[in-house]
Formats: structure tokens, sequence, C-alpha cells
């Protein structure tokens, strides 16, 4: 209710543009281009949105050698938009509006999705809280992660983009991995499957999440040992898993072969990572985007982290492929070429792993209750964190702070004013 | 506990039905479009750019509307623009834009439907950079 509420603020205000927009417009553009012009190439809505060539911000760009359209951005996400694009389509004949894919009702099944998978993440996500934690912890973990850090802004604001979808994924992938090693079946490892292929489907870079699944528990290197006998006992189960996930992936890889000639493309044509330099500093700590700059309470997250590594407690699994995939990712986050990720509310690459961050923050909040006094002043600290947080994203959506390459003046200018 | 779920089932569908025939034909489509930017004005002239497809509605009961239209000519390979208007999916009119002056395309228009407003749609068979095709201005209705 209060991300309806949100979303329905910054439409019914015109604080945001239409939801297609942006990012938004390449992750979606597969749903009008499959279902209402029949045609996989994406020249039929090309033609028709924009005359025939996409403009720039798009990011879908002409290959090459064949002249054909290549996306940036995989179709994940328009396959999980594709629920509420079904009734939206119908509407939009029913009301007589042009069914081009891109009027009223189309617009807001796109915003809308966004915002749905970003409520069934948190849904998943605490049923996965649950098991480890307790109903408080749990409860004060996901209303510190939705409004704490950039989360709300992506079930809202910008819910057209990748992340949200991501961020369920995620969610789901850890879900899916308890229950799996808690009893490896067949119609847990086709979940697994699916859910697997749609990670890599939403964001190719976000293969590295699959880490989790070998890695969840390992604490030692006898675990190693036992979790490689295991993967052979349970062969037969993991191929159905692989398999199912090939299946997921394959109608992308048939896409670029159709585009392109080659199932293996770098969709993003010249633009790349800088692999020899990565801006860690900045993409953590920067004026600009960084991560606990714009959500400091993450840094209970990572304290979070910290102690269950140390600790008996059952979300300890969690530590170790946690750390691998954060570090990873914030190193390939670190890497590309354009490490702020554009325009957006604090670092919007982050909020795909937002689901781990979770399990650190309920593992900080859980170490608290034995620490009475400290557990007050890091209450105080994370209220704080939210309430600053709420206020940056409203200066956000005011367009008082900047879109991005925001510096340290700006900031301190512009700290805690309304205009 | 039966009863009531079927007295909830049975106001959701009353519910249901009253909003579709609400959005049958809605009073706010004479104010919905798409595909266009927002209102700009030149020499007295209020116009919008739009891309390559762009939607409007007018009320059932115009005889005549006169839409008009201009694109530029900036670049020297800069090719004409030809623009295709329908009315609720059916063809109507095409104008070649050849230069960059003003110019009205006037649309007989059918009898009215069973719906208060009709929709109309331009397309363009390219646009210029930034996906600025054509300048629309101010619909006149007869």
């Amino acid at each position: 209710m209060l991300c309806l509420l949100g979303y329905t603020f910054v439409y019914a205000t015109g604080r945001a543009d239409r939801p297609i927009r942006s990012d938004g417009f390449s992750y979606y553009v597969y749903l009008p281009s499959w279902f209402l012009f029949h045609d996989t190439t994406l020249s039929a809505v090309a033609r028709d949105c924009c005359g025939g060539v996409y403009p720039a911000y798009t990011a879908i760009i002409r290959w090459p050698t064949t002249r054909r359209w290549v996306n940036a951005h995989p179709i994940g996400v328009a396959i999980m938009q594709a629920p509420l694009f079904v009734p939206a389509h119908v509407l939009t004949r029913w009301t007589n509006l042009s069914p081009d894919g891109f009027t009223l009702y189309y617009q807001h099944a796109v915003g809308l999705s966004g915002l749905l998978w970003i409520v069934a993440g948190l849904a998943v996500l605490g049923r996965s809280l649950r098991r480890h934690f307790s109903d408080g912890i749990t409860a004060a973990t996901l209303a510190t992660m939705l409004l704490g850090t950039n989360l709300y802004h992506y079930a809202t604001f910008d819910s057209s983009y990748s992340h949200p979808y991501s961020f369920f994924l995620l969610a789901a992938f850890l879900e899916l991995t308890e229950r799996w090693y808690d009893q490896p079946r067949t119609d847990v490892s086709t979940l697994l499957g699916i859910v697997s292929g749609l990670i890599v489907l939403a964001r190719h870079t976000n293969v590295l999440f699959l880490l989790f699944f070998p890695l969840y528990n390992i604490t030692s290197l006898s675990s190693l040992r036992a979790r490689l006998a295991l993967f052979t006992r349970q062969r037969r189960v993991l191929s159905v898993m692989a398999i199912v996930t090939a299946i997921v992936v394959s109608p992308q890889l048939a896409i670029y072969y159709q585009a392109t000639g080659r199932i293996f493309v770098s969709s993003y044509g010249d633009l790349g990572f800088n692999f020899a330099s990565p801006r860690v500093v900045q993409v953590l700590f920067g004026v600009q985007k960084g991560l606990f700059f714009w959500s400091p309470v993450l840094l209970v997250s990572c304290a979070g982290l910290l102690w269950l590594a140390r600790s008996r407690q059952s979300a300890r699994a969690f530590v170790v492929p946690a750390l691998v995939v954060l570090v990873v990712d914030t190193y390939i986050i670190a890497s590309w070429w354009d490490w702020q990720f554009g325009a957006s509310f604090g670092h919007r690459g982050f909020v795909d792993t937002l689901p781990i961050f979770a399990i650190g923050m309920a593992g900080c909040f859980a170490a608290l209750t034995t620490h009475r006094q400290l557990q007050q002043w890091v209450a105080v600290l994370v209220v704080l964190a939210v309430a600053l947080n709420v206020f940056q994203m409203l200066q956000y959506w005011n367009h008082v702070l900047p879109f991005s390459d925001t510096t340290w003046d700006q900031y301190r200018g512009l700290f805690l004013r309304w205009r | 506990m039966a009863r009531l779920r079927i007295v909830a089932g049975c106001a959701l569908t009353v519910a249901l039905v009253a909003v579709l025939l609400y959005l049958r034909d809605p009073s706010w489509l004479l104010t919905t479009t798409s595909g266009m930017r927002g209102w700009e004005e030149d020499a007295g002239r209020r116009f919008r750019w739009m891309g390559g497809h762009s939607s409007l509605f007018v009320p059932s009961e115009a005889r005549l509307i006169e839409i008009p239209v201009r694109t530029t000519f900036d670049e020297p390979g800069d090719w004409p623009i030809t623009v295709s208007i329908s009315i609720d999916d059916r063809p109507g009119d095409q104008l070649v834009l050849a230069d960059a002056d003003w110019h009205a395309i006037v649309l007989r228009m059918p009898p009215p439907g069973s719906r208060r407003v009709r929709r109309i749609d331009i397309r363009l068979d390219r646009t210029r950079d930034d996906n600025r095709g054509a300048a629309i201005g101010e619909i006149a209705i007869r």
C-alpha cells in the first residue's frame, strides 16, 4: 500500500515522466515487438515509434555487419512484465486507445509491474528471514531495507528499470537455494532453473548470483568436500536445473543469433568494462553515487554479515556466498565505463543485491538483542539514516538533487534543503 | 462465511463491470494524447513535436478537423516526411512534407459511432535527430 501511494504520488503530481522511459524503454520494447507487431527483430517498433531509427537513449544499436537491431538490454524484464501487459492490451482495445504498446495502460502496466515484483520480493525475502530470525527482526529489516535504501525509489519513481525484477529474482533464488539443500527435489530444481535463467535474462552480469547455490553453507574445506559429494549424488536433479536454465536462456541466444549471426555478443557495442582501473572507492563511498554515502544504513548490514560469520546462527550459511557475490559484484560495477550507472537515486547497481544486505541487517539486529545499550544507539542511528534517505529521495523527486555527477559542494549546499 | 464470500464475489463482479463500462468511453480521452512532447510556442503558434507515431482524440460529432503540421529541413540531406492519418484505425489521409512551411491536413470525419470520441493516429515514415518528426499545431474542429 505504501508503494502504491508513492507510485500514485509521483505520477499524479507529474514528478516522474511516463513510466516507459530511458532504460525502461529498451527492457520493455520486446513485448510490443513480439505481441503487437509479431516481429522479433525490433524493426517494426522502430518504424512505428521512431520513424525507423531508435534514438540513442534507448541503447538499441544497429549491429555493424548485419544492420539489424541489437538491444543492450536482454529479454528477462519483458518476460516478467508480460502478466500485466496482457490485461493492459485488452483494456487498451476496450477503451479504443492506440494499441501501439506505449499508450496509457501499457505505461502503467510497466510501472506497476516493477512495483509488484518488489512487493513480491519483499514477501519472499520475509519468508526466508523468518526461517532464521524472529518476526520482529524480520519486519524491522524489511521496513529498513524499503525506506532506508533506494529500494522504495525503484518500486515507485523508476520502477520500469531492471532492478525491481533482479531484486525479486535474487530473493527467490536465496529462498529456493535453502529449500533445495533442505530437500533436493525435482520441483525445487526446476524452479531454481527457471529463476536462474531469468536472473541471467534480466541482467547478464547477474549470472554471478548463481554462485550462491554452490557456495551456500560452505564454512570450511571439509564442507567443500562434502558439497562435492552431495552434488555427485544429486547429479540427476542438478542436471534438471541446468537443462531448465538453458531452456529459459535459449530465446535470448536465438535473438542474438538472428541479429548478429552469433549467440554470444557484447550487446552494449563499444561500451564496456575497465577491469584494470575499477572505481571501487567512488562506487562505495563517493558523493556522486557511493553506495554507503547514499544508503548509510547498509553499513549495519555489513556489520551484521561479519557478526554472522563468527556466530552459530543458522543464517551463517549465507555469509560466504554473500561476501563472494558482493565483492565480485562491486568489482564489476566499479569497472563499468559509467560506474555511476547514469541518472539514479543512490547507486542503482546495488538494488539487485539488497536481499543479501537484508540478511546482514537482520543478523545485526539479532546480535543487538543481547546488547541493550548498543541496541538503542543503533536504533537511533538507523532511524536517522532512514529519515535522511526518505528526505533525500523526496529531494531527488523534486529535482533538488542532481540526477548524476553530484559534487560535494552541491551536496553540502543542498543538504536538508527543500529548494 | 460462504455467504460472505458469495456477497464479496458479487460485489467485486459488479464493481468490475461498472469500471469496464466506464472505461469503454471515458470523457478524459478528449484530453489524452500519446507520442507527443510538451507544448511549445513560436511566432504566436502553439505546437507539439511528435516522434514516429502519435495519437489524440476528437469529439465524435466533429464533421471536419484540420491538423496543422510542419517539419524541419535543417540538414542538407533531410528527406521529405510522409504523414499518414488514420481515424479509429481506418486510413484517412496522407501528406508529404517537402518544405519547412506549415501545412494543414483537413479530414472529413465519418458519421458518429457508438463512442463519444474518435481516435486520430498520426504516423510518419521517418523522423529527424532525437526522434523529432513533425510539429503538430492546435487542431481546429468544425
